[in-house]
């Protein structure tokens, strides 16, 4: 009887919002017209006439992620943070190094040394580029997480040890993403307390009351003040988080709960 | 800039997959005892209403939001902001994937913790277990 109640609530609840979106214009207006705050960004993307307005990144994405809406991203940030920190918890007491195993045949292992620093080269343009082209930290951490689910299914997990990547380094290159976002939250705030030039945290180009703003060439090439340094920070915490999270989950059952018990007295 | 009927058609039709896929993993989430279940139903309903943002940005015969002339003026401008897609959407939808990701992650450790503690995922005999 519950079920049928939960999937006539469903169904009722589908049908009411298809009633609200197709009638009553619940979403705006879809497949047609810009909406006004999405012309306000797309305007001031990259607009050196109006200095003070602008995140003087060519790809609107990236500057609502990391100027006009940048404190969301960087609570996301601290949300993956507190995530990764969860499963530290967790995982509190297993040694790494106890994890032996054979990986997979000789054909797919060197596939996979060809493939791995086309990884990297990928990861590492995305993240450079985020400012420029669709990509940005988030996208190439990802891409770069993924050499380490490679190394645990293909050469097993032994090959972290082996490759010299410990837990405790992978928490370390990851702190230094985290630790290289706030420098450059805070790097604005500094500059004010040596010059006595106002500026605030977070800030990435001239503001009305604020001549500060962070290098968009440098030696010629353009970049993007925050959004690229940003970029390069976020790509190093997410991808060394994520390398943390998989060397956890590749870890074998029972030796987790044979460490577990014995580090927990049970 | 107006939308044909068959635009129109499949710009519903999409509407109402989304909806009906979302439904469904609510479904999920909600009656199927399986926290792994579970976990897989909040994965494809955080997808699908990510998808749903995307569209509501989407504009037909549409550009992307990445402005390939940096020299263009401001008329140039007004054209881009006329013709690309909405930006916001896909960057909040950025931001929902960290977050969903790192929700998921959480939530799969807990899982691991719990299967160890009770030896089983089906949250009824973890119910029973408990009492």
């Amino acid at each position: 009887m519950r079920k049928y109640l939960v999937l006539a609530s469903i169904v009722l609840g589908v049908s009411a919002l298809a009633y609200a979106t197709t009638y009553l214009g619940a979403l705006g207006p879809i497949g047609s017209d810009t909406r006004q705050l999405a012309k306000l960004f797309l305007m001031h993307t990259y607009n050196p006439e109006f200095p003070e307005l602008t995140a003087m990144s060519p790809e609107a994405v990236t500057s609502i992620v990391w100027d006009f809406r940048g404190v969301d991203t960087l609570y996301e940030t601290v949300v993956f943070y507190m995530a990764i920190v969860a499963a530290l918890a967790i995982y509190r007491g297993v040694g790494y190094s106890a994890i032996r195993g054979a990986g997979l045949s000789v054909i797919v292992r060197v596939v996979t040394r060809i493939l791995i620093p086309m990884n990297i080269a990928i990861a590492v343009s995305i993240a450079a580029h985020g400012y420029l082209a669709p990509g940005g930290g988030f996208q190439a951490g990802a891409a770069l997480a993924v050499i380490s689910v490679l190394l645990a299914v293909v050469f097993s997990a032994s090959s972290f040890g082996k490759l010299g990547i410990s837990l405790a380094r992978a928490v370390i290159l990851w702190t230094a993403g985290l630790l290289a976002i706030a420098a450059v939250v805070f790097a604005p705030v500094a500059f004010s307390a040596v010059t006595g030039v106002r500026a605030f945290l977070m800030q990435n180009y001239v503001k009305l009351d604020s001549p500060f703003a962070f290098a968009i060439h440098i030696y010629g090439q353009q970049v993007s003040g925050t959004p690229t340094w940003f970029n390069l920070a976020e790509f190093l915490a997410v991808s060394f988080g994520f390398f943390v999270i998989f060397m956890l989950l590749s870890l074998r059952e029972d030796v987790v709960r044979e460490q577990l018990g014995e580090s927990r007295g049970h | 800039m107006g939308t044909s009927l068959l635009e129109t058609f499949l710009l519903v039709l999409t509407l109402y997959s989304l909806l009906a896929t979302a439904g469904v993993s609510i479904y999920g989430i909600v009656a199927r005892p399986s926290i792994t279940k579970k976990i897989i139903s909040l994965t494809i309903l955080g997808d699908s209403l990510n998808v749903l943002a995307i569209f509501v940005g989407f504009r037909v015969f549409s550009v992307p939001p990445v402005l390939l002339e940096h020299d263009t003026n401001s008329a140039g401008l007004i054209e881009f902001s006329r013709t690309a897609v909405d930006p916001l959407p896909q960057a909040l939808v950025l931001t929902a994937i960290v977050i969903g990701l790192a929700v998921n992650f959480f939530l799969i450790f807990l899982a691991l913790q719990i299967y160890r503690l009770y030896g089983t995922l089906d949250s009824r005999k973890i119910r029973e277990l408990r009492g």
